[in-house]
């Protein structure tokens, strides 16, 4: 038990609600009607680890994303990073976090200040952390920055406007890594980007974790992004954690109705292959969070559902070393026969 | 787009072009070196520059490349949604069924885009009117085009929205577009588009902005609806998944051109430009043993006003050589009609070297390793 490795980050019971209608009184009535965000969410992190989070939009991906960094508040639950409570930390130890933890953004043309250089942009975290407070050694730290990244370091003065969606995201990448943190939440950051440019950033954020060994989690809804850069993979369904896994299991023998399905549904760029498969496709849409379905979340568009889907809830639970799972009847690919109905 | 309430000649007076036959030794619909520049400020940009295809009924062309390499302008050059100035047709003419839709009067193409061929784009909500009811954007078009009654459309919408899977259909008619989730937006354009039952549907990256298990159900609509009416499809798309799982005919663009043309089989398995390599060494393998490393292509797509001399792909082509760099490469076309636009497409030599690995090639490989094995162990016998 003594050398069991320490989680970097970890996750418990964590839930956030969002309330529907704003304003104080509002969310102030014991029956306000609430959007249940992120749902008893769990997980560690381990350093150096990727750590995948994937799911369909609104499912609260970048929410607990946010609620880790606390940029937003949690409503409950805890993070705990490097042993430390997140939660109780003041201001002061919020802002030492903030250097050991990252964030990365989707959208690389309104995550950067459209007035600020790109140097501006990148030597700002050394700035308010005060790591660096020599202008010139700065300056060589960020040209060689931007060299590790892929940019030219010539192009320091330049705005974010001069530069493609891909160069915009290295220098979203340039800024995260400027403190070396030993964690980097990367929220959806190649869904903008196209594929040749896509597999430029994976490549780059994968040889920086090698050199840096960074953790990441990486929150994306691109399944097959996902794989290839995750150690350990997550799926979420409104709002909470339906199984997780290292990706080999995951993707090999998923164990919950949902992951099944959502994999079957990936198309396969591959004729042959795309051609021979069974595929599930799931009725309807995801229910809305505001009135999430009773028991298993999952029940309404679950293929295989019983009736005591409806009324108990699974608990996510270790179906085998290190593979969780929260279905009533989890076991390697629980679909038998792939039904297509609309 | 529909352009409601001008005085036109009645639904009747017009014959539905997808009622004539297309003429020997024509297909479906021909695009021939077509030419679509926009004349701005920076410059002539060349947004269509030279595509050419065919189409027939029952067919399904993916038109693959990345954004900004000319898929979506097109295909609305296609369908005459082009606002000319700034766009100018530069070249080239489309054929359907032997006419041509480039010499076409507004109206005339009002009619097409009302009757023969269809268009779904991204985002439904740009085309889908925010004030009305699902119910009247869906009447609206069989009342103008088809002559029904306001109670026969209504009626029809119904039975479309069922048809495309919504629940509820005869209250939802009734609802605003707001009401509607993405996924289902998407499919009340799949029941607007076959509402005409159109001979040509043009479905610009319908599904890009739904989830993956949205998207499995709007594909196989498309494909379910395609099975029933036998129409042709033309899916715009960046996802290769989506046209390995649905194309005939694979388009690959770059820079305003198709740099590759050919039978989804050909694309996939035989591929022969340097592009199209580099995109498939750029996809993730959904693998379940090791992960392969991706190979990205280095730099970024050029500008369409000052395109590079010589071969568009060439700044960021591996094997680019001098030839490549001043001179445009001619389109070299095999037997089958498979194209490609590049200086050494023609040399077999060239391509085994360099073409990626493929599920084929590899199952090939791991054969002949088990023929190996087999006479080792044979030998040893
Ligand atoms: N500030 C907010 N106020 C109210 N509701 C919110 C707020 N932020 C998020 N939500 C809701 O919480 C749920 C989870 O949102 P979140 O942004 O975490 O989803 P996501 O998984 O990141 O989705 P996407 O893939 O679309 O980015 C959604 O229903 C969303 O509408
Ligand atoms: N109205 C327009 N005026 C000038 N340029 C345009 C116009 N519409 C499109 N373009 C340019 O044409 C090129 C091709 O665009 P598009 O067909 O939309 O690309 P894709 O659909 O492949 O992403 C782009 O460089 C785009 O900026
Ligand atoms: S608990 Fe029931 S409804 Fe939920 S995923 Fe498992 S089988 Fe489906
Ligand atoms: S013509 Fe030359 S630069 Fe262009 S794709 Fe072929 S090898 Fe590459
Ligand atoms: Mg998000
Ligand atoms: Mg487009």
């Amino acid at each position: 038990m003594a050398d069991a490795p320490k989680p970097l980050l970890h996750v418990e019971h964590l839930c956030k609600e969002f309330p529907v209608e704003s304003g104080l009184i509002a969310s102030h009535m014991k029956n306000a009607r609430k959007v249940h965000a992120v749902n008893d969410v769990s997980f560690d992190i381990m350093p150096g680890e990727t750590f995948g989070l994937v799911g369909e939009s609104g499912c609260g991906k970048s929410t607990t994303g946010r609620c880790i960094m606390r940029l937003t508040e949690p409503t409950s639950g805890l993070v705990e990073f490097e042993g430390k409570d997140v939660g109780k930390m003041n201001k002061r130890e919020l802002k030492a976090l903030r250097r050991d933890m990252q964030f990365i953004f989707q959208d690389p043309y309104a995550s950067l200040n459209p007035r600020m250089t790109i140097g501006e942009i990148i030597s700002e975290p050394l700035i308010i952390h005060n790591v660096m407070p020599n202008a010139d050694e700065r300056i060589a730290f960020v040209r060689e920055l931007l060299d590790v990244v892929g940019l030219n370091p010539e192009h320091i003065n330049r705005y974010p406007h001069e530069f493609s969606g891909g160069q915009r995201q290295r220098v979203g990448i340039a800024r995260a890594f400027a403190l070396r943190p030993k964690l980097i939440i990367c929220d959806e950051p190649v869904s903008a980007l196209d594929v040749s440019i896509q597999a430029q950033v994976l490549n780059l954020l994968t040889d920086l974790q090698k050199e840096y060994g960074t953790a990441y989690l990486f929150i994306a809804h691109d399944l097959s992004v996902v794989q290839h850069i995750s150690d350990r993979v997550a799926v979420m369904y409104l709002g909470s954690m339906m199984e997780y896994s290292d990706w080999r299991s995951l993707y090999a023998e998923p164990c919950h109705p949902y992951t099944q399905s959502l994999l079957s549904a990936v198309p396969i760029p591959d004729p042959d292959v795309q051609h021979s498969r069974k595929r599930i496709i799931l009725k309807g849409d995801p229910p809305s969070p505001i009135e999430p379905p009773s028991g298993c979340l999952f029940h309404t568009r679950c293929p295989i559902a019983q009736a005591r889907c409806s009324s108990e809830t699974p608990q996510l639970r270790e179906i085998a070393p290190g593979h969780f799972c929260s279905c009533h009847f989890a076991e390697p690919n629980p679909i038998k026969d792939a039904s297509i109905e609309l | 787009m529909f352009g409601f309430g001008r005085k036109k000649k009645q639904a009747t007076d017009w014959v539905d072009l997808k009622t004539q036959p297309v003429p020997e030794g024509h297909h479906l619909l021909e695009v021939n070196d077509l030419k679509m520049y926009f004349h701005t400020q920076d410059g002539v940009v060349k947004a269509v520059n030279g595509v050419s295809y065919t189409l027939d009924r029952g067919e399904t062309l993916g038109v693959v490349g990345e954004s900004g390499s000319g898929k979506s302008v097109t295909s609305l050059t296609i369908m005459g949604l082009i606002d000319m100035p700034p766009g100018k047709i530069e070249g080239g003419d489309v054929l359907y069924r032997g006419r041509s839709l480039v010499k076409m009067t507004e109206e005339e193409m009002e009619h097409i885009r009302g009757n023969d061929i269809a268009m779904i784009f991204q985002d439904p909500m740009t085309s889908l009117n925010p004030v009305y009811t699902i119910g009247r954007q869906l009447s609206e078009g069989m009342i103008l085009h088809r002559g029904y009654s306001k109670q026969q459309a209504l009626q029809r919408s119904i039975e479309l929205l069922q048809m495309v899977g919504i629940p509820n259909a005869e209250q939802r008619v009734k609802d605003y577009p707001h009401e509607f989730s993405g996924g289902m937006r998407q499919r009340v354009m799949i029941a607007m588009a076959l509402a005409c039952d159109p001979d040509i549907l043009i479905a610009d990256e319908p599904t890009t902005a739904l989830d993956v298990t949205i998207q499995a159900q709007i594909i196989e609509l498309m494909q379910k609806m395609q099975e029933e009416n036998g129409n042709a499809i033309i899916m715009i798309t960046h996802d290769l998944g989506v046209v390995a799982d649905i194309a005939d005919k694979i388009m690959v663009m770059y820079a305003g051109q198709p740099v590759e043309f050919g039978t989804a089989e050909e694309i996939f398995y035989e591929p022969i430009h340097p592009y199209t390599w580099g995109l498939n060494r750029s996809i993730p393998d959904p693998v379940i043993d090791e992960k392969r490393p991706l190979t990205p292509i280095k730099g970024n797509p050029p500008s369409l006003v000052n395109a590079p001399a010589g071969c568009a792909f060439s700044p960021r082509c591996p094997y680019a050589t001098d030839l490549c760099r001043t001179e445009q490469p001619p389109t070299y076309v095999t037997e089958t009609g498979h194209y490609s636009r590049c200086h050494y497409a023609h040399d077999a030599s060239f391509v085994s070297a360099n073409a990626p690995e493929t599920s084929r090639t590899k199952t090939m490989l791991d054969h002949a390793a088990d023929a190996v094995a087999a006479a080792q162990e044979g030998g040893e016998a």
